[in-house]
């Protein structure tokens, strides 16, 4: 097999990112939908003929690290290699092969140089509608969640596969701006397709599979050198979500052994039928898989290799490994605390690394019609604070684990009727300590007064009953506190369980505090300048200076 | 005013960077140009200017009282950003949303870095206050600021020390009624306080981003000011009676009076004259379309030049925490010329990752110590001593031989590289050298095709310190088949400034959907954007029969974030334009995309006008271009160089640039001098000398 120098492989690698970093541009540029192109629910990669990962676009929804290869093996099972022909395009939203849930939609595009098969390339992007129920949390299996494409061909040998168009047509809401998001997925591959074959030309490659060897062996031993750096040992933790009103369990215990990491939920709750917060094994295996290459790894880019000493297990029927056809649309309202679970059960051994829990990040969307007929349907993100890790306070406000942006405020008022009154920090909702959380975020929104009818506004809250973690003594954030006209609603978790609230009246006011991220450190240790500084700016109130942080002259 | 006729035959340019101030002096009868290079000042920029071109004038015999012109560009402004050095500056913005600048977009820049930092806001959170009052995003105003309220609120941020104030309140780019209000408020209780506000500066939907630039605006307002008024006062007592004119980030000039008011445009004013340089040249050549490769110590810019313009964008981020990490920095919504700049430059540090593979930057040895061979006490490899040790720079002759080169200081550094990684030391820094320029090709590569054109079809412009050591494998690389090198290869950037034209650029917000157009609304924000632009610019001293004005609007399907600009016409507008407006969309979108629009509808996002005064006439001077040139003359002697089509060193001849004349050709593998640059090509490549002293490199 080819060898590269180091130079060579340097050069050859980065060509391939950058590869990846086309294609992730020309989703962003052509894709219509907000949760695309603004809030870009996507990601690229380049595979080689066994579907082996080894580039994987850098801004890439970080979940869907593994999700690609996954995806592009299981269509190799289906159709083997000596039947994919130059002009094939496989499309997929099985959220068992793919990225947890029906939305999601995998395009796998086989590379040829010439009539000889090189390698795949693929992506996977959240579309804005896949039918199925509006009320994400009404419904109670995977049939009422929309459509569900097993892997079949979208183009064979260049030629449209209209009934698979078809389907699309007639059972999702808007299917042109669905279609044109698809058109871009397709046209991301032929982007990165005709690079890939220019690059191995150029160096005279043959195929993928030489590059494939080096990259991923390099990066599977670099993680090895990290992991082997961990102190081997049992690392367990377990941390609550919010459920249907009653609270989930994730249960997780991390066996470090050598260069090697075995992570096993065993232990977490059986899955539910209704509200769709399961995950499927593949999507819990990319948050597990996320955060400990942030922590082991976080200079490496992405590719197969990098996960290889690494390990995921779940019982069947869990909440972090559900079967089919449960329900599965909500299963971030799940799978974004994998990371706490995972941070905390590491605290111990990697201080230095981790970080306090985070707010986690919410959305919410007005859908309706105007008076002329007009239908509105915009969203609002709201980031959670962020944990405090060793070396500073939270860093921000954002949408961690995601990699989304929000919208911002004049663009959700002008495409829906609504006025959002206040958008800004909550004092004293950081959770404290030596390096405090980031803190909360409180959003008050009323009606239009020129829009007569109710407003429902769809809300899917994170951190109801369980606030983000503080940890070695720092204290945790603050919950989302829903509060309508004064009422608050959130005391009850049950109560916001039905996946809207109605504005009726131009004086309704809906308060929605966004959660805040925990502490690191005792809160007395705090530096007393950054104290100082934190009630100069409001952020801790002379009281709380006092009461935590045990500061008489702040 | 300008002074355009009579005994004023002079047009001296003076570009400050952040390692050295450039100048170049255009003698308008016989087309010369003449530079200066001198090192930048940072605590008293001004005073490099002047001796700088002082210098320059006394040794051309041209006294100040006979400049035309002073044509000035400076990163001035964006330092003061950088090293946080601006004004003391409040924001007011609507009640409710204080936060917004420091909430940002929420969004995380490295989803890997759990550390990654966002820099800290211009103003702190207790500069930063909300006041009662409320427009919609129709533009209706549903509370109007009291003035009592206002009084209250501006004593209170003054007492806490506020110098400036920036007001950026809700939907202000639809009604700036309410900011309006607000500034009358501030200039009659607090005449003193420097404002900017939202509507004036960057009047477009998303308040995080306009909010920023119009804080950036008002953060560097007191000093850009300040200096630019000093600058005048210094050139007047030195008998300078022109107009001192500033280069602004979208390429044109404006006067030092309206860059004063608006300093936000002045933010890549540096890296403007590099790209507009190029495009003059790609005029001069008739090579509308170029793609400039400006290479200094730090980092490299590239910038794609298409029909003889510089390709313009909407908006720049300043100020990253992370220098080359999109995400980390400062949005500003400003017209800027689109360029794309890496950590690649002379000084850039080469090292080995996690992966045992070879890096180059983005880092920088920067001057101080800067690369090993300087002798500075530097001991990490950089760039500049790869390039030594390859042979391609004149240990004697660097910066024309001002500084002298350590060759074995360089050696040293290479070879703890290369027992890490283990292979040689020339391997070392041979792949210094392929790693930085495949870096360099591959931004250029993904900045030309997110235009959706083929770097095939583009000829390369390479400029700047480090440019014309690496242009030509650049070319290669892109599959690119000429390169061109201008005489005064290190001080192009200077040449720029004398080319622009007086430009000032205007936009106004005006969200919906192409369907709705109302003519109305759309013919009284030109009415506006029209009656102002004239008026700057006969400020400026450009007669309104001289003023050339381009209508354009950014559009997008429904939904997408990335706009297109698409050109209008000019005159009242009514609904009957909407269907050419259309079209116009659809042609671009095709060139831009390659590809068929389903049937989504059309957004229109912004307005824009560009007021336009006539473009400098700049003729360089033509030397008699004459065949089979004898290079013996110009031939300094042999070197060894390294060239992998070679196998390896060979001896490699060397030219005095300056000795070259018009016609001669040279064939590869050859260096060329010049005191600010050195051009390197392989034997694969050839060059021509034209009659302009342009290297003129054939890529084999």
């Amino acid at each position: 097999m080819k060898e590269f120098d180091p130079i060579t492989l340097e050069i050859i690698w980065s060509r391939l990112l950058n590869v990846t970093e086309e294609m992730w541009t020309t989703i962003l540029r052509t894709a219509v939908s907000t949760i695309i192109a603004s809030a870009n629910d996507f990601g690229c990669e380049i595979m080689d003929k066994h579907g082996r990962s080894i580039a994987h676009a850098y801004r890439s929804m970080p979940v869907f690290n593994m999700t690609m290869p996954n995806v592009t093996k299981e269509i190799l099972k289906k159709y083997p290699e000596k039947s994919i022909k130059p002009g094939d395009v496989f499309l997929t939203n099985d959220p068992w092969m793919c990225a947890g849930h029906l939305p999601d939609i995998a395009v796998v595009t086989p590379i040829f140089k010439g009539n000889m098969f090189v390698g795949f390339v693929g992506n996977i992007a959240n579309t804005s509608d896949i039918g199925g129920s509006l009320d994400e949390k009404r419904v109670s299996d995977s049939y009422e969640e929309g459509i569900f494409f097993p892997i079949c061909k979208l183009y064979d040998r260049g030629k449209p596969n209209e009934l698979v168009f078809d389907m699309f047509k007639w059972n999702v809401r808007a299917p042109e701006m669905v279609l044109t998001d698809i058109e871009a997925q397709v046209a991301a591959n032929e982007v990165g397709s005709k690079r890939v074959v220019a690059l191995i030309e150029e160096y005279n490659l043959g195929d993928l599979s030489a590059l494939s060897h080096q990259i991923r062996a390099r990066s599977e031993s670099a993680m090895r050198k990290a992991i082997e750096e961990i102190d081997d040992g049992v690392y367990t933790n377990e941390v609550y979500t919010d459920g249907m009103g009653i609270p989930l369990k994730i249960a997780v215990k991390i066996t470090v052994v050598g260069d090697e990491i075995s992570v096993d939920y065993t232990g977490s709750s059986p899955q539910v039928d209704r509200g769709g917060l399961n995950c499927t094994l593949i999507y819990s295996t990319g948050h597990t898989l996320y955060p400990l290459a942030c922590l082991l790894t976080p200079g490496v880019p992405v590719n197969e290799g990098c996960f290889a000493p690494i390990s995921t297990y779940a019982p069947e029927g869990t909440i972090i490994n559900c079967t089919f056809p449960i329900s599965v649309g909500s299963r971030l309202n799940t799978g974004w605390y994998i990371h706490g679970a995972i941070f905390g059960a590491l605290a111990q051994v990697m201080p230095e690394r981790i970080q306090a829990g985070n707010g986690l990040m919410s959305g919410l969307r007005t859908y309706g019609f105007h008076q002329d007929g007009r239908v509105f349907n915009a969203h609002l993100f709201s980031g959670g604070g962020r944990g405090a890790g060793s070396a500073g306070d939270g860093m921000g406000l954002n949408m961690f684990p995601s990699s989304a942006s929000n919208v911002p405020v004049e663009v959700f008022e002008l495409n829906s009727p609504v006025l959002v009154l206040s958008k800004e920090f909550i004092t004293d909702s950081a959770g404290a300590g030596r390096y405090r959380g980031s803190p909360g975020l409180k959003v008050t929104i009323a009606k239009s007064s020129n829009y007569p009818g109710p407003l429902n506004i769809y809300f899917h809250p994170n951190r109801l009953s369980f606030p983000a973690s503080g940890v070695f003594g720092g204290l945790s954030g603050k919950k989302t506190r829903v509060v309508l006209n004064g009422k608050v609603l959130s005391d009850d978790p049950k109560a916001l369980t039905q996946g809207y609230l109605t504005l009726e009246n131009d004086s309704d006011r809906l308060e929605l505090h966004f959660p805040s991220g925990g502490g690191m450190g005792n809160p007395f240790e705090r530096e007393l300048s950054l104290l100082e500084l934190d009630v100069r700016d409001g952020i801790v109130s002379r009281d709380a200076a006092m009461q935590i942080y045990g500061k008489k002259n702040a | 005013m300008i002074n355009r006729t009579g005994e004023f035959k002079h047009i001296l340019s003076v570009d400050i960077g952040g390692t050295f101030t450039d100048f170049s002096l255009l003698d308008l009868n016989t087309g010369k140009v003449s530079v200066n290079k001198v090192l930048t000042d940072a605590d008293q920029p001004e005073e490099a200017l002047i001796s700088g071109a002082s210098e320059l004038l006394e040794r051309i015999g041209v006294g100040y009282n006979e400049l035309r012109l002073v044509v000035h560009s400076t990163t001035l402004a964006t330092n003061a950003i950088i090293e946080r050095k601006g004004a003391k500056t409040g924001l007011i913005t609507t009640d409710g949303f204080r936060d917004i600048l420091e909430l940002r977009r929420e969004q995380i820049y490295d989803m890997y870095d759990l550390q990654a930092r966002y820099p800290e806001p211009l103003a702190p959170r207790y500069l930063r206050q909300g006041i009662r009052e409320r427009t919609d995003s129709n533009g209706l105003i549903l509370e109007r600021v009291a003035e009592d309220d206002a009084v209250k609120l501006v004593d209170g941020l003054l007492d806490e020390g506020a110098e400036a104030l920036a007001i950026a309140l809700m939907h202000a780019y639809k009604n700036p009624a309410n900011e309006e209000a607000l500034k009358a408020v501030i200039e009659n209780h607090f005449p003193d306080v420097t404002v900017s506000i939202s509507s004036e500066v960057a009047p477009v939907i998303n308040e995080y981003e306009r909010t920023s630039t119009t804080i950036a605006d008002c953060y560097i307002k007191p000093s850009v000011s300040k200096y630019l008024a000093g600058v005048r006062d210094r050139l007047s007592g030195l008998g300078y009676t022109g107009e001192l004119l500033v280069m602004h980030s979208a390429g044109g000039v404006i006067g030092s009076d309206a860059a004063s008011q608006r300093p936000v445009r002045l933010l890549e004013s540096g890296p403007a004259a590099g790209a507009l340089a190029a495009s003059f040249y790609g005029t001069l050549l008739s090579k509308p379309d170029l793609v400039s490769i400006d290479m200094g110590g730090t980092t490299a810019k590239t910038c794609v030049i298409e029909g003889g313009k510089p390709a313009i964008t909407n908006s720049i981020e300043v100020a990253r925490i992370h220098r080359f990490k999109v995400g980390s920095g400062l949005p500003i919504m400003i017209p800027v010329l689109d360029l794309i700049e890496i950590g690649s430059g002379g000084g850039s540090i080469a090292w080995t990752d996690s992966l045992g593979l070879l890096k180059v930057g983005p880092h920088s040895a920067g001057a101080k110590p800067g690369p090993a061979c300087y002798g500075l006490g530097g001991t990490i490899p950089t760039v500049t001593d790869a390039n030594l040790l390859l042979g391609y720079l004149n240990p004697n002759y660097f910066l024309g031989g001002k500084m002298q080169l350590d060759i074995n200081a360089a050696r040293r550094a290479v070879s703890a590289l290369a027992q890490t990684l283990g292979i040689s030391e020339v391997q070392v820094a041979w792949g210094i050298y392929s790693v930085v320029t495949e870096n360099m090709a591959a931004s250029a590569r993904l900045h030309i095709i997110g235009r959706n054109k083929d770097p095939r079809n583009y000829s390369i412009i390479a400029f700047g310190g480090a440019g014309p050591a690496h242009a030509c494998d650049v070319a290669r690389i892109l599959g690119a088949t000429e390169v061109i090198v201008p005489l005064a290869a290190g001080v192009t950037s200077a040449l720029g400034c004398l080319t622009a034209p007086l430009s000032l650029e205007d936009v106004r917000s005006l969200p919906g959907s192409l369907a709705d157009f109302n003519a109305e609304d759309v013919n009284n924000i030109f009415r506006n954007m029209e009656a102002s632009g004239l008026k700057l610019m006969n400020q400026a001293g450009v007669p309104e029969e001289h003023v050339e004005l381009v209508r354009s609007a950014d559009m997008r399907l429904k939904g997408q974030i990335h706009e297109i600009n698409v050109p209008v016409s000019p005159g009242e507008l009514n609904p009957s334009n909407i269907e050419q407006i259309e079209s116009d969309f659809h042609a671009i979108y095709q060139e831009f995309y390659s590809r068929r629009n389903l049937n989504i509808p059309i957004e229109v996002q912004n307005w824009r006008l560009l007021a336009r005064g006539p473009e400098p006439i700049v003729n360089l001077r033509e030397e008699a271009v004459t065949d089979n040139v004898d290079l013996t003359g110009a031939l300094k002697g042999t070197r060894k160089a390294y060239f992998r089509d070679s196998g390896g060193y060979v001896d490699c001849p060397i030219y005095d640039r300056y000795k070259l004349t018009a016609g001669s050709r040279i064939e590869g593998p050859a260096i060329i001098e010049e005191q600010d640059s050195t051009a390197v090509m392989s034997p694969r490549d050839s060059v021509l000398i034209d009659r302009w002293l342009n290297l003129v490199f054939k890529i084999g």
